[in-house]
Parts: structure tokens; C-alpha cells; sequence
């Protein structure tokens, strides 16, 4: 690592600062001795092959597994004390679509965090849900149970129950996989309209060659950092030579 | 021991031969809950089957009931099919119908049918060697023991000659597909051979109780092993040895044989389950220590690899940024220390020539995901047993 | 008795009313817990708890050689409780997989009661007539003070549901979702366990080990049908747990020698299969119906569209053309024809057709239909 990133260490100017982070299932290791910079306002992919550690990470980040070691902070302050700052997209295919539920209904789970326990959605709640639906042009479709959307809509409805949340930090676990293309448009405007009001947004990402279109920041992973960075200076053959093994090629349209 | 007991401990011998052999492949194949639903809805086959031959031990009647068992095994998945409810809840729902239809056919029919609650759910054991069979005027022996031994040779034919078949469908149903043996085939057969032996089986010991010899026996092997082969010998091993272990504690309680069968083969699995070598809980849980330090102290070396300034070497470091427990650190540390692995001077930890030799060869596995090659390495250092 | 006369009886006779009330409560609280299993998929958890309660109910019975259904409905508790957690011991801690776990706990456990039931049974001085109840359920032997308890198990779960309405969605959709938004799941997770458990064996004196699994599933698998809202669900098995017990109650009470649980049990899948096949947004029969409407409709904008497609080269839209044109064109047949005649999209004159103002603009917009019909 360079001698540039560490003397900001101390800074609170990252949006996420992870810190010699290793998690194994079941003791069989997945990440090792991750050490990772987020700065604030960055479009990230993390990318790597298949069994990369890439959706390990953002669980291990936001606490949905337990690291063996390393800790993580957000603006500075441990993850648990910021959580009100942090919104998940998990991966469309973690729950069950046929849940007895309306889009609208799954919108609104994204106000229960700041709500906790016990109290109940109301009028603020519906309306801060509407406009999220607005956003991801799903309003109209706001009383259709779950399993009569499709993939893309899905999506979109993951998308919009994250920004309900009103996070300044959002981790997103594969959204465009098995979306069509207009979706993925719609959300790849989103996460960049996202980024011009300040806002971090990591993704966990497989299409390669939208990286230098759609991404301002890249880190790449295979079980250990490889490396991370501006996706000007660091998507290079170089570096997903390292990632993918020695026979990967891809032609990078800088 | 009379000849009487020993004819029952024989019959409960070859019950659990009968049983554990279906029930091996059962639980590798996820399935072990469809015994519990055959055993329950073959009841309404059993009592129309009586109904027209008035005798439990017929073979048309063991046809008919282990004919509901496969429509059971259909209906769930036809079920399933349409997508109305999960593949759990269409197994919970059909076997409570179908065993209560049986239920209420019995209780409708109390005069005709001299068949007892208790006898579906517990089997009448005790009293197998007194239905004789005879032929041509000579005693040949318990009618029972004539039934499900044949059972057992029917299945035992069947495992030898589709036992490859068997092998491949169970661990891989794409290339079995690929290779020509239709998967829905041998599980159909599977479905059918399980069906029969639970109704030959359910006389002896009753309609549930056939689900814990299908599934503990196989169970246990399944803690002990994963040759195929073998599993099926432990399976039948644990089956028969606890028929006849539960026929004394019952004869010695005075309770039913059956119900004494299941618990002696619950007191088996429970003692696998704690002390099986590798599997067992208390492997499980002292290897997840050992593995914990043992990741914990790669993480640690990697980490001293990583990192040559001294702010991140030091050894507070360890309690601070790795997020460790005081007690954790200090353990890692002592362990590296003691295998000469690194030096630690004014509070600064350094890696020795060896360390760093083990780690670089460490992340060179890690990266490329050779986690054997990681097993091994461990060995070539003595590192982490001592 | 006559189910008649049952029904004329029920609210004047106490113990008819008892029983009715008993089992309602019953069916209605199983059937709002049942939805929870079933949407948690442990659809098969309910079977292996109540047949691990049996253990339970002995044990109580041989320590305090006490009869009343409280004391051994504790011992079923505690046994339940015990069964439910080494099943996830197992799955956690071994490479035994769900299915075997549930299997075997559900048959050692029941094996392990049945050898106490017979141990007891055998005893010369044990008062021990009723244990038997536990294994089909015996409605019959519900007495006022059962009635209450159950009520008042039933009320706490209403209350703590309407609480953690919000959590026990959440967590049923979401689980990973809902520990990132700072809820505890393991807390919520043991509170809907709990009442799952708790419910089992409210119902085993009623319906009994065996079937009590039905009990859970059966009017949730049928409230799914028939709505797509989490707290409706809820309400309609609630409902249909209630009638299935009630029903089942008149039904075993009018006849001689009827356990109550398989004949509940038989009512509750009565309604499943009502549902499944009339259900009308969900079930097989207007599936089956929308299909073959589908499919109609298909053919006849196919020819539609078609007959668009010629229309467009001429100036004037309603220049006829000839039928026999059409015969080549797949889904054309004299009945899509004729539908078309009647629908006012077109015309025939003899062996000619031509579109209708009407027809052509319903052509014209069908490219967007798709898109139209989402909207």
C-alpha cells in the first residue's frame, strides 16, 4: 500500500474505512486482511471472479456476518452507531418474491429502521415511500403484489425501498443481474444522480466492460484486495490480469 | 430365550436391515421427511387393502398400500407443480389427509376391522411369531418374518443390480441424466422399494416408528463416513444392533418393543452426534477453536507482511485495529512466537526469515484458492497442534 | 346426535359450548401461526415439534403423576422446546441437512413417548386413562378451565403480534435486510418460534401429535390463495382454522368413535382444495380459464393485426379485400373471423372483408397493448 493513502488513515474524510477485515464461513477463509478505503462521493463496482469474497464483503461491512477479525467504521465512528447512514440492496434472488406483499408495502420496509421498534409507518412514511417509487418509475405500479413484477421491476423496487432509507452510504449486492436493459439504465442514472448529491455508492458488479462507463472508482478483489482506486488510473490489464488469473483478456475501452 | 424371542429379535433384525438400506439414500438425498409422509399415508391403502383380503400379511395388500405411498410421493409434486405453496407445506399437507382418511375409515368400520390404533402406530411385535404360516400342514415359521424377509431380498436385488445407477443419481443427477439413467425413474423405484419395506415393516413396528429406522441408522453412518458403501454397512450395522439392544430393554421394562427400538436408536445417534470423530459435535466445536486461531494467526502474519510501518506492527495494534479480544491476541502471539515465527522487539513485531517464508507461501494458496494445498502446508510447518 | 341437533345444542349446552369455543380458539390461533411457518418455509418444523412434545407429556404424567392438561401440557413445552433446538443444533453444527434433522427428532422423540406411554400403561397403580387423548385428540375432554388458558395464550400472541407486526414482517421477507437496519432477528426470531411451539401444544389435547401439523398449515396454505396481503393472510386462516374447528368438532361430536383431529384435519383440506381450484386470483381454475382466454385473444389480435398490415397499404382503409387471403395466416379460422364481425372491428361483404374506423385504431394500438396493460 502507498505511502499517500495511509496518511490520511486518521482522516474522517472516508466514507468507509475498513480495516484488516477477514471472514471465513464456516472457518474456511474468504477474505483475508482486507484493508479498504471508501472515499466519500465515489461511484465504486467492487469486482472479481466467481467465489471472490465480493458480496462476503458488503455482508461483513454491514454486519450481517461476523468477521473472524478487522473492524470497520463509517465517517470515522464504528458501523454500529451509523447505521441510519447506510442502506443495502441485497441480491434480488435472497428472498422469496411470492411473499404476500405489494410493492408499495416492500417500499415502505426502508422507513422501519429509522422508525424502530414497535411504532408503525404512517402519512410521512407512505409519502417519503411514494416518492421513492416515483424515482424508480414504479409508481404506477405501487399496489401489484411482488411476484407479478418482473425481474427488472423487481430490482427497481429494491432500489427504491434503499432510498427511502435516506442513507449517505449505499450497498448494493448485484443489482443489474438478470435486469433488462432499460432497468439497468434507469438505475446506472439513479446511482450517478446519486453521486452528484454527494452520496457513496458501492456495488458489487460482473459486467466488466461497463466499469469505465458506468463506475468513477473500482476495487478490485479476489480474496484479498488487489487493488483500489480511481477506475481511470487502476482498470488496466495489469490489474485484471492479477484479479482473474494469467489468461484473462478484455479489451478496456479507456 | 425361547424360540418365540428369538423369532421377534429376527424379525426386528431384518426390519432394520430392510429399512436402513432405502433410508441411506433417503437422507443423501434430502428426502428423509417423504418416509415420514409415506409411513402416514399408507394407512388408508393398508385398511382398503384389509378390507378385501382381511389378512395384514397379504402381498396384495402390501401392494396396495405401497401403492399409496407413490401416489403420495406424486401427489406432493404434483402439488408443488403448480406453484400454489412451497415444497415443505405440500408434504405437510398431504400425509395428514391421507393418514386421517385411514384414521376415520378404521373408527367407521370398528366391528369389521380388527385393526387397533395403537397397532398402526406401534406395531404388534410381540405378537408376530404367533401368526404362523403353513404349508401343506407344516409349521415354516412367523408369517411376518416370511413377508419382510422377502422384502428384504427384493431389495437387496435391486440395490446390487442398480447399485451404480443408485450411486450417480443420488450424488449427480445431471450427469446420471447425461449418462442415460433417468433420474425420475430410480427415484420413482427408490419411492416404491420405500413404500413397500414401510408397509412390511409397519406391522412389526408400526407406522411412525418405521421412519426412525429408515433415518437414524443413516443418520448416524452419515456422521461416521461419506463412502457410500460403508454408510450402508454402518447404517445396517446401527440398525440391527439397536433391534436387538431395544428388544431387551423392553423385555426388561415391560414396554413396547418398538417404541424401546427408537430410543435405544435415539440414545445411539445422540452419543454419534457428540463423539463422532470428525463430525460429531464435539469435533465440530474444537476444530472451529482450532480453526479460529489458525485463521486468526494467518490473518495476523499476512497482516505483518502487509504492513511495514511501525504504527501497524505494534503490538497494541492487535487489540486495537484487528479488533480482537485481549485474550485472542495474546494466544495468536504466544503461538507465533512459539513456532519462531516472528520476533517482537520494543513492542514491535517483526516477521522471522521463517514466517515469512510460511506466509508468503500462504498467500500464494490463498489467492489462488487452493485451500488442500493449505491443509497441507500446516502439516510441513508443525504449526498449529502444539 | 345429529348434526342438527349439535347445532341447536351449542349454545345452550355447557360442554358443547365449551368444546365449540375450545376448538375455534384452537383453529383460529394455529391458523395465524400456521401462516408464519408456512411463509418461513418450516412448514415440517410443526410435525417434528408436536410429535417431540409427546416425551414431554409422559415425563410431567410419571414425575407428578398429576392429570391436569396444564402440568403436562408444561412438560410438552418444555419437551417441544428442546426438540426444536437440537433440530437446529444438527443443522448448524453438523453436515446432517434439515429434512434428516426434522425426521429424526420428530421419530426418536415420539419412539422415546411411546415407550413411556406403554412404561405407564403397564404400571399397576398409575391412574393413567387420557394419556391416550394426546395422540389423536380427544375434544370431548376439554373442561372450561383448557378453554381459558387457551384463550387468554391466544390473546398475549394477538397482543405481542400487533406489537411486532412491523419486525415479524420484516424479518419473514427480509432477514438480512432487517439485522442492516439495526433489529435484533434472534430476538425475533425465538419470540415467533416460541409462540409457533406454544400453539402446538395448546392444540395436542384437542387434535392430537400426530395430525397437529396439519393444523398449522392447512388454513394458512388456504388463506395464501386467496389474498396478497401478509395481514389478510393472517386474518383468513385465522378464520378458517376457527370453522375447521368447529366444524370438525360437529362433525366427531354427532358420530360415534370419531377422534376429533382426523376429522378437523379432513375439514381444514377441504378448504385447501376449494381454494386451490376456485381461488380467483391464484387458483387452477380461472388459470386454467385465463389461459385459454389468453389464448384466444392472441389469436384474434394476431389476425387483427394482420389484416392491418394489408389495410395500411391503401389509402382508404375500409377497401375490402378478399377472405381468401387470410388463409394462409396461422390462428385465422371462420370463429376469430366471425368474433372480429361482432366486435364491430370489421366488415364482410360476401367473400370480402374490410376493417372498420374502429377496428383499424384498435390494430393500430395494439403495439403498445403490452405496455398499456402494465400501466
Amino acid at each position: 500500500m502507498d505511502d499517500n493513502m495511509k496518511e490520511s488513515n486518521a482522516s474522517t474524510a472516508f466514507a468507509v474505512k475498513v480495516d484488516d477485515l477477514t471472514v471465513a464461513y464456516n472457518y474456511k477463509p474468504v477474505l483475508w486482511d482486507i484493508d479498504l478505503e471508501i472515499p466519500e462521493g465515489v461511484l465504486m463496482a467492487i469486482v472479481g471472479p466467481n467465489g471472490a469474497g465480493k458480496s462476503t464483503l458488503i455482508k461483513a461491512i454491514l454486519g450481517i456476518l461476523k468477521p473472524i477479525a478487522g473492524s470497520v467504521s463509517i465517517y470515522g465512528k464504528p458501523y454500529k452507531k451509523q447505521r441510519s447512514l447506510v442502506a443495502y440492496v441485497p441480491q434480488k434472488g435472497s428472498v422469496d418474491w411470492d411473499f404476500p406483499t405489494i410493492a408499495l408495502d416492500v417500499v415502505m420496509m426502508g422507513t422501519y429502521g429509522s422508525l424502530g421498534w414497535i411504532k408503525r409507518p404512517g402519512a410521512k412514511e407512505k409519502k417519503a415511500a411514494l416518492e421513492a417509487l416515483e424515482k424508480v418509475g414504479m409508481l404506477p405500479f405501487k399496489n401489484r403484489q411482488i411476484s407479478q413484477l418482473s425481474g427488472g421491476q423487481q430490482q427497481r423496487i429494491f432500489l427504491a425501498r434503499a432510498l427511502v432509507q435516506d442513507a449517505s452510504i449505499y450497498f448494493m449486492d448485484e443489482p443489474f443481474q438478470g435486469v433488462d436493459a432499460t432497468t439497468e439504465i434507469a438505475i446506472i442514472n439513479i446511482l450517478k444522480e446519486l453521486r452528484k448529491e454527494g452520496k457513496t455508492v458501492v456495488v458489487v458488479h460482473h459486467d466488466l466492460q461497463t466499469v469505465p462507463e458506468y463506475f468513477d472508482w473500482v476495487t478490485f478483489l479476489n480474496v484479498k484486495k488487489i487493488a483500489t482506486g480511481p477506475v481511470k488510473d487502476i482498470f488496466n490489464d495489469d490489474n485484471l490480469t492479477k484479479t482473474y488469473g494469467i489468461n484473462y483478456k478484455v479489451s478496456v475501452q479507456k | 430365550m425361547s424360540s418365540a424371542q428369538l423369532e421377534i429379535q429376527l424379525i426386528a433384525s431384518i426390519v432394520a436391515v430392510a429399512c436402513a438400506i432405502p433410508g441411506t439414500f433417503l437422507v443423501l438425498r434430502k428426502m428423509a421427511m417423504i418416509s415420514d409422509a409415506i409411513s402416514h399415508s399408507i394407512l388408508p391403502g393398508i385398511v382398503v387393502g384389509f378390507f378385501i383380503t382381511q389378512d395384514l400379511n397379504s402381498p396384495l395388500l402390501i401392494l396396495l398400500a405401497a401403492l399409496t405411498g407413490v401416489i403420495t410421493v406424486a401427489l406432493v409434486e404434483r402439488i408443488q407443480k403448480t406453484g400454489l405453496v412451497k415444497e415443505d407445506t405440500a408434504i405437510g399437507l398431504v400425509f395428514p389427509v391421507l393418514f386421517s382418511i385411514g384414521v376415520i375409515m378404521i373408527a367407521k368400520n370398528a366391528n369389521d376391522v380388527h385393526l387397533d390404533i395403537d397397532a398402526v402406530l406401534l406395531g404388534e411385535l410381540a405378537f408376530a411369531p404367533f401368526d404362523r404360516l403353513t404349508v401343506g400342514g407344516t409349521d415354516i415359521g412367523p408369517k411376518s418374518l416370511w413377508v419382510i424377509g422377502t422384502i428384504l431380498l427384493i431389495t437387496i436385488a435391486l440395490l446390487i443390480a442398480f447399485f451404480k445407477e443408485l450411486k450417480v443419481s443420488t450424488f449427480d443427477a445431471g450427469l446420471s441424466a447425461s449418462l442415460g439413467f433417468s433420474p425420475i425413474i430410480i427415484h420413482y423405484g427408490l419411492m416404491t422399494v420405500a413404500s413397500v419395506t414401510t408397509v412390511g415393516a409397519f406391522d412389526a413396528v408400526g407406522a411412525i416408528l418405521v421412519v426412525a429406522l429408515m433415518i437414524a441408522p443413516a443418520a448416524c453412518a452419515y456422521l461416521l463416513t461419506t463412502d457410500l458403501k460403508k454408510m450402508l454397512g454402518l447404517a445396517i450395522f446401527f440398525g440391527v444392533f439397536s433391534a436387538i439392544a431395544g428388544y431387551w430393554v423392553a423385555h426388561w421394562l415391560d414396554a413396547s418393543i418398538a417404541g424401546s427400538i427408537t430410543t435405544t436408536l435415539g440414545v445411539v445417534f445422540f452419543i454419534i452426534y457428540l463423539f463422532a470423530p470428525s463430525k460429531g459435535l464435539i469435533a465440530v466445536t474444537y476444530r472451529e477453536k482450532q480453526q479460529r486461531i489458525e485463521v486468526s494467526l494467518l490473518t495476523f502474519l499476512l497482516h505483518l507482511k502487509n504492513h511495514s510501518e511501525e504504527r501497524e506492527r505494534h503490538v497494541n495494534h492487535l487489540n486495537e485495529h484487528i479488533n480482537w479480544q485481549k485474550v485472542r491476541s495474546k494466544t495468536v502471539l504466544d503461538l507465533a512466537l512459539k513456532n519462531n515465527m516472528i520476533l517482537i522487539n520494543n513492542s514491535i513485531v517483526s516477521l522471522t526469515e521463517k514466517g515469512d517464508a510460511f506466509t508468503s507461501q500462504a498467500i500464494n494458496y490463498i489467492v489462488t484458492n487452493e485451500d488442500a494445498q493449505i491443509e497441507d502446508m500446516k502439516e510441513d510447518f508443525f504449526l498449529f497442534r502444539g | 346426535m345429529n348434526l342438527q341437533e349439535y347445532f341447536s345444542l351449542v349454545f345452550s349446552d355447557y360442554t358443547l359450548r365449551t368444546i365449540t369455543l375450545g376448538t375455534a380458539i384452537l383453529g383460529a390461533v394455529t391458523g395465524m401461526l400456521g401462516s408464519f411457518a408456512v411463509l418461513r418455509k418450516q412448514s415440517l418444523l410443526g410435525d417434528a415439534i408436536s410429535h417431540a412434545a409427546l416425551p414431554g407429556i409422559a415425563l410431567a404424567f410419571l414425575i407428578t403423576g398429576a392429570k391436569d392438561s396444564n402440568t403436562l401440557l408444561l412438560g410438552a413445552l418444555v419437551s417441544g422446546l428442546i426438540g426444536t433446538f437440537w433440530i437446529r443444533g444438527i443443522i448448524s453444527k453438523t453436515h446432517l441437512k434439515s429434512d434428516t434433522a426434522l425426521g429424526l427428532i420428530l421419530s426418536l422423540f415420539f419412539g422415546f413417548g411411546m415407550l413411556l406411554l406403554t412404561f405407564i400403561q403397564k404400571q399397576p397403580n398409575a391412574n393413567q386413562a387420557g394419556l391416550d387423548k394426546y395422540l389423536f385428540g380427544q375434544a370431548a375432554t376439554l373442561v372450561e378451565s383448557d378453554v381459558w388458558l387457551m384463550a387468554i395464550v391466544t390473546g398475549i400472541c394477538v397482543v405481542v403480534m400487533l406489537l411486532f407486526w412491523k419486525e415479524f414482517k420484516l424479518l419473514l421477507f427480509d432477514a438480512d435486510y432487517t439485522k442492516t437496519l439495526g433489529f435484533n432477528t434472534k430476538f425475533i426470531d425465538i419470540l415467533i418460534t416460541t409462540f409457533i411451539v406454544l400453539a402446538i401444544v395448546l392444540g395436542l389435547q384437542t387434535v392430537g401429535v400426530v395430525l397437529m401439523s396439519a393444523m398449522l398449515l392447512a388454513p394458512a396454505a388456504a388463506a395464501r390463495q386467496w389474498t396478497n396481503s401478509l395481514s389478510k393472510m393472517v386474518l383468513l386462516a385465522a378464520i378458517f382454522g376457527a370453522f375447521s374447528g368447529v366444524f370438525g368438532t360437529a362433525i366427531s361430536a354427532s358420530q360415534n368413535n370419531l377422534s376429533t383431529g382426523p376429522v378437523i384435519v379432513i375439514v381444514a383440506s377441504v378448504f385447501v382444495v376449494f381454494s386451490f381450484i376456485f381461488s380467483p386470483s391464484r387458483g387452477l381454475l380461472f388459470r386454467q380459464i385465463r389461459f385459454i382466454n389468453n389464448r384466444r385473444d392472441l389469436e384474434l389480435q394476431k389476425t387483427l393485426s394482420f389484416m392491418y398490415r394489408i389495410a395500411e397499404t391503401h389509402d382508404d382503409i375500409s377497401h375490402p379485400h378478399a377472405i381468401k387471403i387470410l388463409n394462409n395466416f396461422q390462428g385465422f379460422t371462420k370463429k376469430t373471423l366471425q368474433k372480429l364481425v361482432n366486435k364491430n372491428y370489421v366488415t364482410i361483404d360476401g367473400t370480402m372483408w374490410s376493417l372498420t374506423e374502429e377496428g383499424f385504431e384498435t390494430a393500430a394500438n395494439l403495439y403498445n397493448q403490452n405496455f398499456k396493460a402494465d400501466v
